[in-house]
């Protein structure tokens, strides 16, 4: 073979082969499940103290909701996806502004007990270190008795360092609302599943500063297998994790 | 004149002459499907363990239909049933005058496994860096952009397994198939039909393993470690079911190498005649039949505790995942010299050759793969010093790892005393080998920086390691393989791999490793921790560099694809013996006859006699 | 020339291609290898950055004989004519040789060997005396704190400066790596056992805590800060937390 046909058939190789990888990996890649973004909306402007010093920052609001099941939708599929019997958050890819506060609300209308870390039963990071629960501010939940938590944090070094943890009380409604004989003055139909008509609502703030990607997931034992109960629904990618973008 | 029966008789092989390939998948599908059917039915689906008994049974069935349609149990049903294989059916058990269909039957001929195992290796490595081009891709800027962490841990876990997998088979494979019974003496293999059996039980495997990545990965790296292992999805079961089966196939390769070389070596072959590549074939066997077992037994406890649930590796009901680190690793340090010890073999022939000049003391180099086998099997708590398991028994492993460093310093003794004043012949194989020397170093030496308890409690869990183990695995391991198959290349197909496509593939995959692999000793030393699929920024350049150079990696090995390709219809013929080489292969013709040899050779020296008088 | 003139010449060209490599490695050691390093935060860590240091500089004579043996070979050696190449001279051992070679790499591994023990004796001393006692929880995916004789939970450590400081670290579900990157302590959570290891941090400032072993979906997230402070200032800031447990 001589030179040029050697260099030939070698860039003909590379072309050939990185087109056949590039193909298989985005592929592969596409077949990850991604849910659309959830953007923040605009509620105005707001006056806070950031490291000390008042700022007035762009005020954007979130609403996740929080589900025993998945079947509230069609977030994961048809009738509730693969696995219609897991916990779930409606919502696991939020996108918020940079500088700008956060407020977040949480429908629960799912049931809880034990945390398995009563440190979480605290409310950590939010503005004022407080959040609300039915219209009340609390800064602890009793860790006997939480439905959930928002927990959020990011890689420190990659924009601003943030911890949110917000404990989600349970919603005791949740037991009456089996989808075989819901109760219908408490229970009402979303999707293929029924709920209570009336969420538990937790709200938080928090400030948001220069762009990243954050992580938020469940610290509260909700998933299925022996290990710590952070199996199945809390170890699959969307369902009780998700990320948070500062754009 | 023949009866129709004695001339039916006359054509052998039976059932077998239907059985190929794609019966073996169509079969495999069938019985697969069948373990499906009848486990979700008849199983109790409230349990826990339900969907992991599901896919256990699913894959058994898998395996089982896989073997059975391919005809590997055939002889040994013939035997129990009284009607053992004639002659006729053996000729064409070994491919006798079948053309190109031998290579997707169950061929018993070495030559043909060797083959077939040359392409497996190919599927297993590729398929391994396609994974590898998704991991890097994902880390070429920080944020998981590519795929979610959770596809990422995926892609991590099963590109360990098909990395590990292929390089055990890599230069094993093909070349103790291949060329091992030729270098001996021998016709043919201990067990011909077990040499058939232990390639088709690997390609069994390997749908197991992808397949993990599709319905749910496995997402804990390749260790696997307890008790992470119980939390995964179904992906587990398919990859502990795809280790169960390869244990088999290596099990069943290892006792033949080693049978082969020890009983079936010609008149005047003896031990201290044989090639070194014989030496190193075997070493690597043994030390494989000592530890694979400890993976069989560690997959199967996993799975005992996901599908029964048992607590062997669970703390809460009174395991240990103390009890599975211990159990994989005593299988994971010597499996690194069963992968290491057929590239170090053909690199010393290749050296030998190469320089023209005999191989630097034989003996020591003997003694030295031996004591390499001896201490790994004492060494494996070195990946263990950070986990808590016996802080006092740091001192005692810390002893035996560094001890280790003594016999691998031997290796490159005899590398260097081969190579001294040689006439260093610059052809694709050799080059190789001075990729190795160079690519070793850097890998042994950053392995005894880890033998340090201080340092490895700095370094473990972080990119150092990774870098590492690829300066093992891929500078070392991988470039032997490449120059065994430039250097056997001609004897199996006649013809050379293109000279000026192998040095273009060379610079790309040389210059590539060193640029990922010290980019990612930096990120590692400045604190990087492994599978993160995402990281802070101040690793961002770093990352950058190593997906470069893991593209570049890339580009090398798809031109040496290309090369074989090819080569293989349309590249330069290079007669029996073009590089002068004096072990037994390069004594037969090309293409090698079925038999090997038309009448076997009286040996009276070993193959290393270059520069000496004939006596 | 005769053989023993090249034999010489050899020698003396892999002398100094050697030295220059060595001089090069020993460089690269002293002053490459801390800087790449994270600055040390404890004796701990400075230590470890020392063991780089002279483990490079030892390695370097060992890479350098191979690499300068591999350049003469490539250039003196290389047999430039067309075909199979004639036969090299029949060495089959050199008994000299390979016995200062086992010798010699014995020796080096006995030195490594005291090195590392002597380390660890240091390391262990740090242990076995410690004034406070730290708590470290890691869960699926995050860490937290518990400063013993306190109600106090963080996710983020503090730690007063020049104090010996122990850590007792255990997991809630799988395994996972406790490692204070500046500061060279790394030891894993493991659920059911406790694990200790121990540190003085021997500088203020603000380090890492990164997993170190991989715990599942969001392990590359689960990293975290360590804030140490003067003692005036720890203690202050020990007093003025809420008491979250």
């Amino acid at each position: 073979m001589t030179r040029f046909k050697a260099v030939v058939v070698s860039l003909a190789s590379v072309a050939l082969g990185a087109i056949v990888i590039a193909v298989a990996g985005i592929a592969l890649a596409h077949a990850q499940p991604r849910q659309d973004a959830l953007v923040a909306t605009n509620v105005g402007t707001s006056t806070i103290t950031v490291d000390g010093a008042p700022q007035t920052v762009k005020h954007v609001a979130l609403t996740i909701g929080a589900y025993p099941d998945s079947q509230f939708g069609t977030v994961f599929g048809k009738n509730g996806g693969a696995h219609p019997d897991w916990v779930a958050y409606t919502n696991n890819n939020l996108v918020v502004p940079e500088n700008s506060l956060v407020t977040i609300t949480v429908n629960q209308y799912d049931g809880g007990e034990t945390l398995n870390n009563p440190y979480f039963g605290h409310v950590i990071g939010t503005m004022g270190g407080t959040a609300t629960v039915n219209g009340a501010v609390v800064n602890h939940w009793d860790p006997d008795h939480v439905g959930h938590t928002f927990t959020l944090r990011g890689i420190p070094g990659s924009g601003r360092d943030i911890f949110v943890s917000v404990p989600i009380p349970p919603n005791d409604l949740v037991d009456v609302c089996d989808p075989a004989a819901p109760d219908a003055s408490i229970c009402a139909p979303q999707g293929t599943g029924y709920y209570p008509k009336d969420p538990v609502v937790v709200t938080f703030s928090f400030y948001v500063g220069s762009k990243g990607v954050y992580q938020w997931n469940c610290e509260y034992p909700c998933g299925a297998t022996r290990i710590g109960q952070f199996g199945a629904a809390m170890s699959t990618y969307g369902y009780m994790s998700g990320t948070l973008t500062v754009k | 004149m023949n009866s129709t029966l004695e001339q039916h008789h006359a054509v052998g092989g039976g059932i077998l002459r239907r059985l190929n390939f794609g019966t073996a998948a169509v079969s495999g599908v069938v019985f697969g499907f069948v373990a499906w059917a009848l486990s979700h039915h008849f199983l109790d689906d409230s349990g826990q363990g339900f969907a992991d008994q599901v896919t256990v049974l699913t894959g058994c069935g898998w395996v089982v239909g896989f073997l059975l349609g391919i005809g590997a149990l055939t002889g040994p049903g013939k035997w129990f049933t009284g009607r053992d294989q004639n002659h006729a059916d053996e000729m064409y058990l070994a491919g006798k005058d079948l053309g190109r269909k031998r290579y997707f039957q169950y061929t018993t001929d070495h030559k043909v496994v060797g083959v077939q195992y040359i392409i497996a290796t190919m599927v297993l490595l590729g398929a391994g860096g396609i994974l590898a081009m998704g991991i890097r891709t994902n880390l070429l800027t920080p944020g998981n952009h590519f795929v979610n962490q959770q596809v990422y841990n995926g892609f991590l876990g099963v590109h360990g397994m098909l990395m590990i997998l292929g390089l055990i088979v890599a230069v094993a494979g093909p070349w103790a198939n291949f060329i091992l019974p030729i270098q001996v003496g021998a016709r043919d293999m201990a067990f011909p039909r077990l040499n058939a059996l232990s390639l088709w039980t690997l390609i069994a495997a390997m749908p197991l393993l992808l397949g993990s990545l599709a319905i749910g990965a496995m997402d804990m790296g390749w260790v696997t470690q307890g008790p992470i292992s119980d939390q995964s999805g179904i992906g587990f079961d398919l990859f502990a079911m795809s280790i169960i089966t390869f244990t088999i196939s290596t099990t069943v390769a290892g006792v033949n190498t080693i049978c082969t070389v020890l009983t079936m070596r010609t008149k005047g072959m003896t031990m201290e005649r044989l090639p070194i590549f014989a030496w190193a074939s075997i070493f690597a066997a043994g030390l494989g039949l000592y530890a694979f077992p400890f993976f069989l037994v560690v997959m199967a406890l996993n799975l005992a505790d996901r599908m029964v649930g048992t607590s062997f590796f669970i703390a809460s009901g009174g395991g240990t995942g103390w009890l599975q680190e211990n159990l994989f690793w005593l299988m994971g340090h010597p499996e690194v010299y069963v992968i290491l010890l057929p590239a170090v073999g053909a690199i010393l022939e290749i050296a030998s050759v190469f320089s023209r000049k005999p191989l630097f003391s034989y003996r020591t180099v003997v003694g030295g793969m031996a004591g390499l086998c001896g201490l790994s099997a004492l060494v494996w708590a070195h990946h263990m010093f950070t986990t808590g398991w016996a802080p006092t028994l740091g001192g005692p492993f810390m002893l035996t790892t560094e001890l280790i460093s003594i016999p691998t310093g031997v290796i490159f003794l005899v590398l260097l005393g081969t190579i001294w004043r040689g006439n260093i012949w610059m052809k694709m194989p050799m080059i190789w080998v001075f990729g190795f020397i160079v690519n070793f170093i850097v890998g042994g030496i950053t392995g005894i920086y880890l033998s340090d308890i201080p340092v490895d409690n700095q370094m473990h869990g972080t990119m150092f390691v990774v870098a590492h183990f690829h300066y093992v695995f891929v500078g070392s391991v991988l470039f032997g393989a490449i120059g065994a198959l430039f250097y056997w290349f001609p004897k199996v197909s006649g013809r050379f791999i293109d000279e000026k496509m192998g040095r273009i593939s060379f610079w790309l995959v040389f210059v590539g490793t060193h640029v990922t692999f010290i980019s990612m000793f930096v990120s590692g030393l400045r604190g990087m921790s492994r599978r993160y699929s995402s990281y802070a920024m101040i690793f961002e350049h770093t990352n950058f560099i190593t997906t470069i150079g893991a593209y570049m990696i890339m580009s090398g090995m798809l031109v040496l694809l290309g090369a074989v390709i090819t080569s293989w219809r349309s590249g330069e013929p290079s007669g029996p013996n073009p590089w002068g080489g004096k072990s037994l292969e390069w004594m037969v013709p090309t293409p090698v006859p079925l038999e090997n040899f038309e009448v076997l050779p009286v040996i009276t020296s070993d193959p290393y006699t270059y520069g000496e008088a004939k006596s | 020339m005769t053989s023993n003139d090249n034999q010489k010449n050899n020698l003396r060209q892999i002398f100094w291609i050697w030295l220059a490599i060595t001089i090069f490695g020993v460089v690269v050691g002293i002053y490459g290898t801390p800087w790449l390093m994270p600055k040390a935060a404890s004796n701990t860590m400075h230590l470890s950055v020392l063991t780089m240091v002279v483990f490079t500089v030892a390695a370097a004579p060992v890479a350098a004989l191979v690499y300068s043996v591999v350049i003469v070979a490539l250039t003196k050696w290389r047999y430039r004519g067309e075909g199979i190449p004639p036969d090299g001279p029949p060495i089959r051992g050199n008994s000299p040789v390979t016995s200062v070679w086992l010798v010699t790499s014995t020796l080096l591994t006995v030195f490594l060997l005291v090195w590392g023990l002597a380390l660890l004796a240091v390391d262990n001393g740090t242990e076995s005396k410690s004034e406070m006692t730290i708590d470290v929880t890691g869960q699926q995916w995050i860490w937290s704190f518990g400063y013993a004789g306190t109600q106090v939970h963080s996710h983020e450590l503090y730690l007063p400066v020049n104090t010996d400081v122990k850590f007792e670290v255990t997991s809630k579900d799988v395994v996972h790596g406790f490692w204070i990157v500046q500061m060279g302590i790394k030891v894993n959570a493991n659920p059911g056992a406790i694990t200790t290891t121990a540190v003085t941090p021997n500088r203020v400032g603000t380090f890492d805590i990164r997993c170190t072993e991989i715990c599942g979906l969001n392990h590359a997230f689960m990293v975290t800060r360590v804030h140490v402070l003067t003692k005036k200032n720890f203690d202050h800031w020990l007093a003025t937390q809420p008491a979250t447990n």
